[in-house]
């Protein structure tokens, strides 16, 4: 009996050790290092195309949260964005986090998304390492394996109850824009809370332009966000701005296998 | 009645314990040796093929562990290395063209959960990094503290404002 416990044994530990050994699959060293992330590079951009409202304007959202223990954290992204007369767009951006995810490295990496829908390609420049990333769009003008449609790729099955109320209209950066309060209620005992959650959505739209010029989110689970364009010019954009410029080697990408988001 | 009975039980087993003691014939005996020993033997085969089936399932549950685990996991930094190919006949912009890779499996998009509460998305872009297994917490993950810093590579879906709406992993 003991030469079959002594069997049993070195099976259950070959076991473990298959599953805990590195195999030819497996990743090793190193990680990204010092942050939370490692900028790869971008693959694509998309976005709704709005024809004959050409705009350029800057682009800021700052982040604010303070935790239990009365800790302030402040975040801020800029970055600068543009849309000509045929709905094509830019972005320039210079990413040092993601949310609460900081980038490692020691300088941020800067990325230029274009989005032609003329061409139906999607452009990703990288200006320090004068690479493109370049994409065929598909027939509806975004991007492959990513939703458009709503805030987020998939609903959640618990949604939480919605109200919704109009603000009126003010100017902001010198537009006209139409405002849309959005209150979300986590019932208590969704998420293990023992109260309801409010959380609360401002958004304050240019119907012209047909872009959000600001919006607030305040939710007690992540802090505060607020998202504004400012320096907003209605002029047509410099043409040179939705091309891939000179000199640049060109990766052409292919968006990975798998399933798309519904 | 009952004493006489009594009297001849005892008269017996008297009988009994005072004759030689008795043994069993020896072609029993030889019987009965033969006997145990076969039993001995069916229960060390039964024994052996039992642990031979036990450790068969363990090292098919090794094996599902060790090929499922490669679909969280990053494929070198190396394999995306561009390979720059000649130029195209663009010579006005003297594009180059370089091939990535084009055997990568995506996950779904999967939404943060603090992205509920954003604007709709109006424009979006998709980035790529690559991040410690457990920074997936900080995006909302339920992703076990154990994971470590176990690269992974990711896309990472960004609103209009900058803010991540949705992760798919990569392999």
């Amino acid at each position: 009996m003991s030469r079959f416990y002594s069997v049993f044994a070195l099976a259950a530990l070959a076991a473990l050790c298959a599953s805990g050994q590195p195999g030819p699959h497996r990743m090793g060293p190193p990680g990204p290092g010092p942050g939370d992330f490692a900028f790869m590079g971008g693959e694509f951009g998309f976005g709704k195309v709005v024809t004959g409202a050409p705009y350029s304007a800057q682009v800021t959202t700052q982040m604010t949260q303070t935790l239990a223990d009365g800790t302030h954290i402040q975040r801020s992204m800029t970055a600068s964005v543009a849309r000509d007369s045929q709905g094509r767009s830019r972005r320039e951006e210079t990413m040092s986090a993601i949310g609460r995810l900081s980038a490692n490295g020691a300088a941020p990496r800067t990325m230029v998304f274009i989005h032609d829908p003329v061409a139906s390609m999607s452009y990703v420049l990288d200006p320090n390492a004068h690479t493109v990333h370049q994409m065929q769009l598909s027939a509806h003008g975004r991007g492959p394996g990513a939703s458009a449609n709503g805030g987020t790729p998939h609903a959640h099955p618990n949604a939480p109850a919605v109200t919704t109320e109009d603000l009126g209209t003010q100017v902001i950066a010198g537009v006209t824009t139409t405002g849309k309060r959005m209150t979300r209620t986590i019932a208590a005992g969704t998420e293990g809370n023992d109260r309801d959650i409010a959380v609360v959505t401002e958004t304050w739209t240019a119907s012209d332009l047909q872009v959000v010029v600001m919006s607030k989110t305040s939710d007690p689970r992540f802090g505060d966000r607020v998202y504004q364009l400012a320096n907003i010019t209605r002029a047509e954009p410099d043409p040179s701005l939705f091309t891939v410029p000179s000199g640049y080697t060109v990766e052409q990408g292919r968006p990975p296998r798998g399933p798309a988001p519904q | 009645m009952s004493d006489y009975n009594d009297r001849e039980i005892l008269d017996g087993l008297r009988v009994l314990a005072s004759e030689e003691p008795r043994q069993a014939p020896k072609h029993v005996e030889t019987f009965l040796l033969s006997a145990f020993r076969r039993r001995a033997r069916r229960r060390r085969l039964t024994a052996w093929v039992t642990a031979a089936g036990i450790g068969a399932i363990a090292a098919g549950i090794a094996t599902l562990v060790w090929l499922a685990e490669p679909m969280l996991k990053r494929a070198p930094v190396s394999d995306r290395a561009v390979a720059s190919a000649p130029a195209q006949a663009d010579s006005a912009a003297e594009v180059k063209y370089a091939v990535i890779r084009t055997d990568e499996v995506a996950s779904s998009f999967y939404p943060l959960p603090e992205a509920d509460a954003l604007p709709p998305l109006e424009s979006a872009m998709v980035v790529r990094v690559q991040l410690p297994l457990a920074s997936l917490q900080l995006m909302g993950f339920p992703v076990n503290d154990e994971a470590g810093a176990d690269p992974v590579e990711a896309d990472v879906l960004l609103g209009q404002d900058g803010l991540a709406r949705g992760v798919r992993l990569i392999q």
